[in-house]
């Protein structure tokens, strides 16, 4: 498979193999430019590590990534496919799927409940009044598995809101599973956790991972996970793109260190 | 024809400059704290009755100086009891308070004066016309005007220039960052409701020397205000400012043809603005709630 | 006693008081046209609910549909055919063809300005039923049409004159809306507006597309509101321009507050009450506009979650 070139037009394929490719990006809020001129190609099957400072910027990427506002400049091509100024809800029928640095779930909803919708809607169920039932059965053929898969079978009547901070967050990672994602972005996903919290995560991460079918994008601050789980790690700081490369590259780049150097951990 | 035109123009930013004066008020609150203050109309109504209850002791001038403060000062008490409670809570709740609250208002108007239209002297220096020659510019009218541009200018100036200004403009965008920065949130909404409510207060003594005072005059008035806010966009007071206006000399000019539908005229408006600019003419953009 | 079976046993009893009420209104100092009266602004507090306690959207100038509703079955009646079933599709589909058209322009906005567009819109629609007196008879309201008797083919029901046989239909017709929106909140599409309500950007980022759903839920309770319009005109052999008034749209939203929003009976248990309540207090003092206001004060300060919504905090899973 041979790499770029020979596409026609903006929004036809090209066959990089890329899942991700960000040419460019930048996006200004007035006079701040929070993201200035990133780029990055996340091939498939890959998972990648976003890491910089507090303010680099890299929610505001994820934001672009997902839909929740278009870049100033810049073009995102998922799978090949310009989604620049597509909408974040048709983003997530394409195979993207993303969680929220805080956790953004339905708290008033039992496990399997929020599982459901998510099955619901990825399976094209929304907009529909009734459904027969062996499309009921399948839905929860599907919750049952992410139940399985999350570790979560033993809770899946309990209220989110309930539950302990890890477990919200593997509830909203299991979630973005229902959708049956390509591409999982995650914002920081163990933000806020204690030792055994951070390692269930990861741990989830990483056999969302060895599944093969998923790319995973991650935003994280702490470097165990990070260390432990990038393939690949993308630095940002203040907006650009300050180094990328592999985890034992990046450990040893100076830049990296003094952009982190200024910084309470 | 041009007579009549300038007469329904001129007629119409008279309205206008009133409608101004309500919804700045409406606005105000409305920025900064997320409330739809329903109970606004009541507000003016309370203005007008305290102007016609100390206007036998002070005269007209008396009144227009008491009633818009003493209306505030119970605007004051009213956000402090029984809408701050509210604040951290979804808006319906906020929204059913005030509304609530104009029932309240409007009956107990009702209760203390009656159901009928009370009268509302004028000082005889302002009620007569100017000249013949543009005879519908009564002296009281061209006051009305006055006294709205020069409050609005003060108000204006309040925001642009003074520190409370500054951060009833700060909260409006971010109220959660100026709490941050040390700023008594509390107390700064609950000065920006009476202000709001002064305005109201101010406009029904206003309003009372025009229309005469009754107990149902607020809320007829309350909906221009909304349309005001809505065409000039939500969010800014220039643009209530600038929809107040427009509104008022589109219902003049439409009163020149088509008499009937003065009123109707600014919903249309409001339609059109909603289907060609939702955020408003100076609304921002993504004002979803 | 499990939580199935209390909501099983609530069920029946709603159900049981209400097929009897003929019975034991009368007892209770009550008579049988203020049933309807509690059925019909029931099922429209319901649909307001449809909306803000189910979607989580706040829509403020509802009986602006409701309105219509009845202004439409009126027309129907006085102009068309004196059928009562063609009086309620026709009110239905006014009011809701005209929520659907009125959703179209808002449906991106949200919080206080969506409810300030929709109150707005409403009241445009009053001033025009206010306004155009030719049409809809004005202040004084669409007279000079009634209800008229069913046809069944195999017998005829008196529904003008006989008020028990009328309040049966209002039940009738009741339960059929209540059991097709029943059966849409249980619905995927149904499940998707709760995820609306509980967390509108999740829903997005979950593949939903927010502004079509909430647009159609929108519409759907526009339909069943103006349904419930419809029969208001026949209750009352009249439309009124005040049922579209934004006032009126206050009343079904604090039913279903007073009620319980989270709750699908809450609005009618809301609408028992604000019935009651309005009916003694206007027959007590004049001021009983007043007490009304006061009421919604001390539900929205002390009892947001309603009477049900109270209860069922309690008995969460």
């Amino acid at each position: 498979m041979s790499g770029e070139g020979g596409a026609s037009g903006a929004s036809e394929a090209e066959p990089t193999g890329a899942i991700l490719k960000v040419d460019s990006v930048s996006k200004r809020f007035g006079d701040l430019i929070a993201v200035r001129d990133v780029s990055l190609a996340v091939p498939r099957g890959e998972l990648r590590a976003i890491i910089g400072p507090n303010g680099a910027g890299k929610t505001t990427f994820f934001n672009l990534l997902s839909g929740f506002f278009p870049p100033t400049s810049g073009r995102i091509l998922f799978d090949g496919r310009d989604v620049t100024l597509v909408a974040a809800h048709r983003r997530v029928e394409l195979g993207m799927a993303r969680t929220f640095q805080i956790t953004e779930i339905f708290p008033e909803l039992p496990i399997h409940e929020n599982l459901r919708i998510g099955a619901e809607i990825a399976a094209g169920y929304a907009l529909r009044p009734w459904i027969s039932r062996a499309e009921r059965a399948a839905i929860q053929r599907k919750v049952e598995e992410i139940l399985d898969i999350a570790g979560l079978a033993s809770k899946a009547h309990r209220l989110v809101g309930q539950l302990a901070h890890g477990d919200q967050r593997i509830v909203e990672i299991a979630t973005a599973l229902t959708l049956q994602p390509r591409l999982l972005l995650l914002d920081e996903p163990t933000a806020g956790m204690g030792d055994q919290e951070t390692y269930a995560v990861s741990k989830l991460v990483r056999a969302l991972h060895r599944r093969g079918d998923l790319s995973i994008v991650l935003i994280e601050h702490d470097m165990r996970v990070v260390f432990n789980l990038a393939e690949r790690i993308t630095v940002l700081d203040q907006g650009r793109l300050l180094a990328e490369g592999a985890p034992a590259e990046i450990a040893a780049n100076s830049a990296v260190q003094a952009a982190y150097l200024g910084e309470a951990a | 024809m041009t007579q009549l035109l300038l007469f329904n123009v001129t007629n119409g930013l008279i309205i206008g400059a009133f409608y101004v004066l309500m919804a700045l008020g409406l606005s105000l609150i409305l920025n900064l704290s997320n409330v739809i203050n329903f109970a606004h109309g009541g507000f003016l109504v309370i203005g007008g009755y305290i102007a016609y209850a100390v206007t036998p002791y002070v005269g007209f001038w008396g009144a227009l100086l008491i009633a818009p403060p003493l209306t505030a000062v119970i605007g004051f008490f009213v956000e402090r009891i029984l809408i701050r409670p509210l604040y951290g809570r979804d808006p319906l709740y906020s929204l059913l308070l005030t509304f609530g609250l104009a029932f309240i208002i409007e009956d107990g108007t009702r209760f203390i004066w009656g159901a009928q239209g009370k009268p509302v002297t004028v000082p005889a220096m302002l009620a007569r016309p100017l000249s013949m020659q543009f005879f519908f510019i009564t002296g009281y009218r061209l006051f009305m005007v006055a006294a709205a541009i020069v409050v609005v200018a003060a108000l204006f100036a309040i925001l642009r220039y003074t520190r409370l200004g500054l951060r009833i403009r700060a909260g409006t965008l971010d109220l959660e960052t100026v709490a941050a920065l040390g700023v008594n949130v509390q107390a700064l909404r609950s000065l920006n409701f009476a202000a709001g409510v002064f305005l109201a207060g101010l406009s029904g003594v206003l309003a009372a020397g025009q229309l005469g005072l009754e107990p149902t005059m607020g809320t007829g008035l309350l909906m221009p205000s909304f349309v005001a806010i809505i065409v000039g966009g939500v969010g800014s007071l220039t643009g209530t400012l600038i929809g107040g206006l427009l509104i008022g000399v589109a219902s003049g000019l439409t009163a020149v043809f088509a008499p009937a539908a003065s009123e109707a005229v600014i919903y249309v408006l409001m339609a059109l603005i909603l289907l060609l600019r939702p955020r408003g003419l100076f609304g921002e953009e993504g004002m979803l709630t | 006693m499990t939580v199935e079976t209390r909501k099983l046993a609530g069920l029946a009893a709603i159900w049981l008081l209400l097929v009897a009420a003929p019975f034991w209104t009368p007892l209770v100092g009550g008579y049988t046209a203020l049933g309807d009266r509690v059925l019909v602004l029931a099922l429209a507090a319901m649909s307001v609910n449809f909306l803000l306690g189910f979607t989580g959207v706040l829509s403020f100038g509802h009986a602006a549909y409701f309105g219509l509703g009845a202004y439409g079955a009126g027309f129907a009646l006085k102009f068309l055919a004196p059928s009562t079933p063609l009086s309620l599709v026709c009110g239905t589909l006014l009011g809701g063809i005209a929520g659907a058209l009125l959703g179209l322009l808002i449906v991106r906005r949200r919080g206080v300005y969506f409810a300030m567009v929709t109150i707005a819109f409403g009241q445009v629609l009053y001033y025009i039923a206010f306004q155009w007196s030719s049409l809809t008879g004005g202040d004084d309201g669409l007279r000079g049409f009634s209800r008229q008797p069913l046809d069944l083919g195999f017998t005829r029901i008196d529904i003008l004159s006989n008020e028990t046989a009328f309040y049966y239909f209002v039940l009738v017709c009741f339960a059929l809306l209540v059991a097709i929106m029943g059966f849409v909140l249980r619905s995927p599409f149904g499940r998707a507006m709760i995820a609306i309500r509980e967390n509108e950007r999740r829903a997005r980022f979950l593949g939903l597309a927010v502004e079509r759903h909430i647009w159609i839920a929108f519409t759907l309770s526009c339909f069943f509101i103006g349904f419930a319009g419809a029969l208001y005109a026949l209750v009352n052999n009249f439309a009124d321009p005040r049922g579209l008034h934004y006032s009126q749209s206050g009343d079904f939203v604090m039913m279903a507050v007073m009620g319980g929003m989270r709750n699908f009976w809450g609005p009618l248990l809301g609408a028992v009450v604000f019935v009651v309540v309005q009916d003694y207090l206007s027959s007590v003092t004049v001021n009983w506009m007043s007490f009304v206001g006061l009421l919604f004060v001390l539900v929205v300060l002390f009892f947001p979650r309603g009477l049900l919504g109270f209860i069922g905090k309690r008995a969460a899973a």
